[in-house]
């Protein structure tokens, strides 16, 4: 059979991800121009590439039609539940570092932790008519972290898919959970963190899905292998 | 042709909710998704079937029948008392069991007689499942929100830690979590550079200096002309927890709380058995005690033995709009919840009510009690 590895097809991810596999011995060319969305590696006709966006990537793995990813683990645990039953996260790949967080405005001067949040969130809706609510494209992280990990039931998510940080200077949320990797983005919009609201310390990582197929094959097998030893 | 999972004694049971003096209610089985996300939470977004219309207002499939009950109540401004019986289909995810099942049961609302609106929804729902179910025996297991939170008023906490116990009310882990928190020794609440250096300066000493601070630093940032909270609101609970992060819940309270919490004895017995609890430990629980026992006074009035439900201390429903009564009915050593039902009287309020709507209602899993009737058959 063989091993199709998804890698992300355009910037510092795409080139990020070609350099991890060259030293692990794979050595990533496009079939026909650069531009193309299909891939093969050199001297082995047993693997083959496809380019896809870093969200789709999370996707195929899901529906198993690529064996291997190279994408964020924040995009693959808010796009698949029970993310760790259907796939492996057999190595992290030291690029692509982006923490999803929990932050609120600055001037909240008595919000520092999740359990804070809580309070806040417990009487917003007498206070306010309305429920706490909070901007994020990470539906399934932000349910998670709040209502499974702090008990946190009473807000509202308001989709946000750009310039979330703006959203509460701007009235469209109170709060926001995004990713950030400096945090000044945040800063600069007068955000913080809060003390314990750093949801998932994400980076990019070698995913595979966990097909039964796998089992035994020395492919799989040397692929995994090798990228660890590269690391 | 029969409907899918409708089970065959559905006819028999929507009569017997008939013959209650209710009034038999039908709702679209396409709803608006925000009165549920609202009440009950983000975290119902997975288990509920939501799609969107073409203007992409959020739509679901019914997932219960309380609050399309009570907004309708609202909306046809029929004025109270009035209780009405429902039976259909809802549409959850559930782990275990079919995604769309039926659930019927009785919203009662506006009884100004709140003793005897909680007696009659717990002997209507008894007394509907024994008709389904003859010579079943079942167990009920009775709760009250009201209780716990006069416990905990009487021990005299801080406002900010009463509403944190209460809001945990119903869920053991979070409310063991938070009493081991609170009663940690180690200070608690964390401080952000900010507020350390507003200290500094001096600027937390007085509150109308740190609201001035406050409003000025939303001018300057450009938060003020869309802020939720107002400097008011920060300055007030940046206060509040000031002066918690030094108090912690002593040995004593902690205790109390914990045998308070671990209360299960038989209803019969347990006006009693509370109020020895609140003599030995020196609490009043006064009206909320008074109202416990007028609760079981009006169950033997209705023809219900409290000496066959048990009363759990602990037992409640983490959601907000729940204020007192709760109870579950599960057949004889088993947990399979066959009805549940209490009383919310915040959530007509919550839903728009102009005025204050006291209610109580109950509802029975159909596919489960017809699973228990065919493990009898």
């Amino acid at each position: 059979m063989t091993i199709t590895i998804g890698l992300p097809s355009k910037g510092r991810m795409k080139e990020d991800s070609s350099a991890v596999l060259a030293r692990a011995g794979f050595s990533v060319v496009a079939v026909g121009n650069d531009r193309s969305y299909r891939g093969r590696v050199e001297g082995r006709d047993d693997i083959e590439i496809a380019f896809l966006s870093a969200s789709e990537i999370s996707r195929e793995i899901a529906n198993g039609t690529v064996d291997f990813g190279v994408t964020g683990e924040d995009l693959v645990r808010e796009g698949l539940a029970e993310a760790d039953a259907r796939v492996e996260f057999c190595a992290r790949l030291g690029f692509g570092h982006a923490d999803v967080v929990v932050a609120v405005p600055e001037i909240w001067l008595d919000v520092d932790t999740m359990a804070d949040l809580g309070d806040v969130a417990a009487d917003f809706r007498a206070r306010h008519g309305r429920r706490l609510t909070i901007a994020t494209k990470y539906w399934r992280l932000t349910q998670q972290f709040f209502s499974g990990n702090h008990g946190i039931q009473l807000y509202r998510i308001v989709e946000s898919l750009g310039a979330t940080e703006g959203a509460p200077a701007s009235g469209s949320a109170d709060i926001i959970v995004d990713i950030t990797s400096t945090g000044s983005t945040l800063t600069a919009n007068h955000l913080k963190i809060l003390s314990d609201g750093v949801i998932l310390k994400s980076e990019a990582c070698l995913v595979r899905a966990r097909k039964p197929e796998h089992e035994g094959n020395s492919v799989a097998a040397e692929i995994i292998e090798r990228v660890r030893k590269a690391l | 042709m029969p409907l899918v999972n409708l089970p065959a004694f559905a006819p028999d049971l929507i009569a017997d909710l008939e013959k209650l003096g209710t009034e038999r209610v039908d709702m679209p089985v396409i709803q608006p998704a925000e009165p549920f996300l609202d009440m009950a939470g983000e975290d119902l977004r997975r288990r509920i079937f939501m799609t969107e219309s073409e203007t992409g207002k959020s739509l679901c499939l019914r997932p219960e029948f309380t609050i399309p009950v009570c907004l309708r109540h609202i909306e046809t401004a029929t004025g109270t008392p009035r209780r009405y019986a429902y039976l259909g289909e809802v549409f959850r995810q559930r782990r275990e069991g079919s995604n769309e099942f039926y659930q019927a049961g009785i919203e009662d609302l506006g009884e100004p007689d709140v003793a005897r609106a909680d007696a009659r929804a717990v002997r209507d729902a008894l007394n509907v499942l024994a008709n389904r179910l003859p010579g079943k025996k079942l167990s009920v297991v009775l709760g009250d929100q009201s209780v716990f939170e006069a416990v905990v008023a009487a021990c005299g906490l801080p406002a900010g830690w009463q509403k944190r116990l209460v809001h945990a009310f119903g869920n053991q882990a979070q409310l063991q979590r938070l009493m081991d928190d609170l009663s940690d020794p180690a200070p608690s609440g964390v401080f952000g550079p900010e507020v350390e250096r507003l200290a500094i300066l001096g600027k937390l000493d007085d509150e109308t200096t740190l609201i001035a601070h406050i409003d000025e630093t939303m001018e300057a940032t450009g938060y003020s002309t869309n802020a939720s909270r107002s400097p008011a609101d920060i300055a007030r609970r940046l206060r509040e927890k000031m002066e918690l992060a030094n108090t912690r819940l002593d040995g004593r309270t902690l205790a109390l709380l914990r045998e308070f919490l671990a209360l299960e004895l038989s209803l019969a017995e347990a006006p009693e058995a509370l109020a020895v609890f609140a003599d030995k430990v020196g609490l009043s629980l006064g009206e909320a005690l008074a109202r416990f026992e007028s609760r079981v006074t009006a169950l033997r009035e209705a023809g219900v033995d409290p000496s066959g439900i048990i009363y759990r201390a602990a037992f409640g429903r983490p959601l907000d709009y729940y204020t007192g009564l709760v109870f579950e009915i599960t057949p004889e050593g088993d947990g399979l919840v066959l009805a549940g039902g209490g009383r919310f009287d915040r959530l007509l309020t919550l839903l728009g009510a102009r005025e204050r709507i006291p209610a109580v209602g109950f509802s029975l899993w159909l596919d489960r009690i017809a699973s228990v009737k065919g493990a009898a058959a």
